[in-house]
């Protein structure tokens, strides 16, 4: 049975490992020559309530990538405003760890591989064809090919190509799979009522900081500098996607983190007045390349789903990540991309889709996105375990706990233990 | 076949795209052949991404398209009769269309200066020299406009540079070290001058070509000079291909894995040439030469329309196509017209 995944980022990853731990033929499509995508950028896991979800994921048998991310932590159980027990993965490491993970279960991965059309029969997809013209069958298809851009996009709906990881000038620009096997995308909105987002945060060269911010930045892993009066904008905020840190605290300062980059954690900000930060005065971005000017607009390109990661519309086309909603972060990307694995193998030997129970956190967000996202102020949300409205639910629900022993303990009395771990074919 | 039969149509490929004529006239009024911003959708749908975000040029460029090709008075360097009816002209062009002219599928317009623009004709450029800034063409003279320019002596209007004097274009580019078979008919093959020319460095290629109504086709030698393996035959005869033009082309085959077939001849002679092929040989591509007629080389004035398949139409001075789609014939049921219908013998 072969499931072809397209969208080599998190929740492609996350979606192949199960994918082939069930027992399929497993191939990812990555449009770039990296995989991860904007994990190469990232780094932060295990604040708030992405701790519990990681422990879930990792008692319910799904834990492999939390383990590389654990395993590529530069710093651990740290703290920064609004955020507890925090790890920061290294992002020069982690790429090439997951990568050989993949290698080494068997998962075929085609790097520079840009799927630009679908072929269909009837409400089935056959295959997908990519920018040379290749044709790749299929029995069932994951598309986690994220919602970010293109650079037409970026331009319409943000501040114009800023040269980021996803490199569309060289790779080519993300299509929508299930737009293009004829199901309408939902797009996001922000405050104002346009669409999309922007990225929520841009990396600032270490090497470019002085040696202070750069020893504190190793030692501590976060520093936090004043943004001066003048230019304090809270509006700034509103454009973001990560509203879990779209708080006043991060328009008053400079919240720089520590992954390898120095991480910072604002959409961009205009080189001239980062430099009148002390510290910053030789400042300069390595994402995205033009960091001083705009990121990246996402939430573009979401497909209608029901709770098991299947696109409504289509019968063997299963979605994870930013395509499957509103999510933010790459906890959540892994979260549904593994829904989505185990549940196309499930389809793809006739079984019908398994939900997560919602008295656990990771399947109480795919749920509750779904039906937050059917009206309007929901579609200007972000859902995360990590902050904004969604880790309030969770406290109130009782879902937060930075326990992994009452975890594994809640995960076995619900029958799930090793629910990511069955070999169905 | 099925498959690739489809190829074409679904991927929407414009000559001109990511170029330095790119956005053209067409991305101004909302009509861009790739790009979905720029065809009244406000989302970007790219099917096939020439490199570079026409989007993007287009606003750079202060949501207008680029210059567009023009006119330019050129000096004629010297004119050669090579039969009655058939002439060389050599012109000292501007460097910078000569260096695109040395291409593939290159053509200009070519107008006797103050002649109304309705006199503009397209002319293959049958070789190029960008550091000299002089193109060479080949005229028949055959009817109203070439008769025109059969009267320039000095000067000569030109436009250019185009390109898509070849379909399927990318057939004949994407063969390294491989082996094509160039089917010449009459002056058609003087579009194949280039490709020839281009291909010949690496690749090998053979030559069949019909003498005609003459001794011989007048542009055998020059396939040969530039290292082709030239036959001559008689292709046609009043019921389409003939027996000798059957045996011939099917003996070639077999004895060789061709990976393109270039035909060079009228519409009726590239369906003859696609229908026989393909069914000796179903993996060889083909290239054609576009004999659309052309009139304004920039996708407005329609006079080169072709229609595809579930209604779509392409403009075929701009868009590249796959020869197989528009001429091979399944069961005939699925033929795609191309409004030349009395041309088609078979």
């Amino acid at each position: 049975m072969k499931v072809v995944v397209i969208g080599g980022g998190w929740a492609g990853t996350a979606a192949a490992v199960e994918a082939k731990k069930a027992g399929a033929d497993v191939v990812v499509l990555e449009k770039t020559d990296l995989l991860i995508g904007v994990g190469n950028v990232g780094g932060i896991m295990r604040n708030n309530g992405r701790f519990t979800a990681a422990e879930e994921m990792i008692a319910l048998g799904g834990g492999e990538l939390f383990n590389i991310t654990d395993k590529c932590s530069r710093h651990v159980n740290i703290n920064f405003p609004a955020h507890n027990h925090a790890s920061l993965y290294d992002v020069t490491k982690v790429e090439p760890e997951v990568r050989r993970y993949l290698y080494k279960i068997g998962v075929d991965i085609i790097f520079e591989g840009r799927v630009v059309d679908v072929e269909k029969k009837g409400s089935k997809i056959e295959g997908v064809y990519l920018q040379d013209g290749t044709f790749i069958d299929g029995d069932v298809f994951i598309e986690t090919t994220g919602s970010t851009g293109p650079m037409g996009n970026c331009v319409r709906y943000g501040k114009g190509c800023s040269m980021c990881i996803l490199r569309c000038p060289s790779f080519g620009p993300r299509i929508s799979i299930s737009q293009r096997a004829g199901v309408e995308d939902i797009l996001g909105m922000r405050g104002d009522d346009s669409y999309g987002a922007m990225s929520g945060s841009c990396k600032l060269n270490k090497d470019s900081l002085s040696p202070e911010i750069r020893e504190k930045l190793n030692k501590d892993g976060v520093v936090v500098l004043k943004v001066p009066e003048e230019d304090v904008n809270m509006d700034k905020l509103k454009m973001k996607v990560c509203q879990q840190y779209a708080l006043k605290e991060f328009a008053e300062n400079v919240i720089l983190l520590d992954t390898g980059h120095a991480k910072l954690m604002t959409s961009y900000y205009p080189l001239e007045k980062l430099r009148k930060i002390p510290g910053l005065e030789n400042a300069r971005f390595e994402d995205p390349y033009s960091g001083g000017k705009a990121n990246s607009i996402r939430y573009l390109s979401m497909a209608p789903r029901d709770n098991t990661m299947k696109v409504i519309g289509i019968d063997n086309l299963f979605v994870g990540g930013e395509k499957a909603g509103l999510f933010v972060g790459h906890t959540e990307a892994i979260v549904t991309g593994t829904l989505a694995g185990l549940n196309a193998v499930r389809y793809g030997i006739g079984l019908k889709g398994a939900e997560l129970p919602v008295s656990l956190a990771v399947g109480d967000i795919i749920s509750y996105e779904n039906k937050a996202k059917e009206t309007k102020d929901g579609l200007r949300k972000r859902y995360t375990f990590a902050g904004a409205g969604y880790f309030e639910r969770m406290k109130e629900l009782g879902l937060y706990t930075a326990d992994p022993e009452a975890i594994q303990k809640k995960v076995e009395l619900l029958g799930l233990k090793g629910f990511y771990n069955q070999k169905l074919v | 076949m099925g498959m690739e039969v489809q190829f074409m149509f679904r991927y929407v490929e414009c000559i001109d795209a990511g170029s330095e004529y790119c956005p053209c006239y067409l991305a101004e009024h909302g009509e861009c052949i790739i790009c979905s911003q720029l065809k009244g959708k406000e989302f970007c749908d790219c099917l096939n991404w020439s490199g570079t975000c026409i989007y993007q040029e287009y606003l750079w460029n202060n949501e207008k398209g680029k210059k567009p090709r023009q006119f330019v008075k050129c000096r004629i360097l010297s004119k050669q009769y090579i039969r009655e009816d058939v002439f060389i002209l050599k012109i000292k062009v501007p460097k910078s269309m000569a260096r695109i002219l040395d291409n593939i599928g290159a053509y200009v317009f070519l107008r006797k200066n103050n002649d109304d623009v309705v006199f503009s004709t397209p002319i293959s450029v049958a070789e190029s020299d960008p550091l000299a800034g002089v193109i060479k063409v080949m005229i028949k003279v055959n009817g109203i406009k070439t008769k025109a320019i059969d009267e320039c002596s000095d000067f000569i209007s030109v436009k250019g540079p185009y390109l898509n004097g070849i379909q399927g274009q990318r057939f004949i580019r994407d063969v390294n070290n491989g082996k094509m078979l160039f089917l010449i008919r009459g002056t058609a093959g003087i579009s194949a001058l280039m490709a020839a020319k281009k291909c010949i460095k690496d690749n090998e290629i053979d030559v069949l070509i019909d003498k005609g109504r003459h001794e011989k086709n007048f542009l055998e030698d020059y396939f040969s000079e530039v290292g082709c393996a030239v036959n001559r035959l008689s292709f046609l005869d009043e019921k389409g291909l003939s027996d000798e033009g059957k045996y011939k082309i099917k003996e070639y085959i077999k004895n060789k894995q061709y990976d393109v077939a270039l035909s060079a001849g009228n519409d009726g002679f590239h369906s003859q040439i696609i229908n026989y092929i393909n069914k000796i040989d179903e993996n060889i591509k083909f290239a054609t030469v576009n004999n659309s007629i052309i009139c304004c080389g920039e996708g407005i004035c329609g006079s080169c329309t072709l229609s595809g398949i579930s209604n779509s139409s392409i403009k075929s001075c701009k868009q590249q196509y796959n020869p197989m789609e528009l001429f091979l014939k399944a069961d005939g049921s699925d033929k795609i017209c191309c409004k030349k219908d009395e041309e088609c013998k078979l």
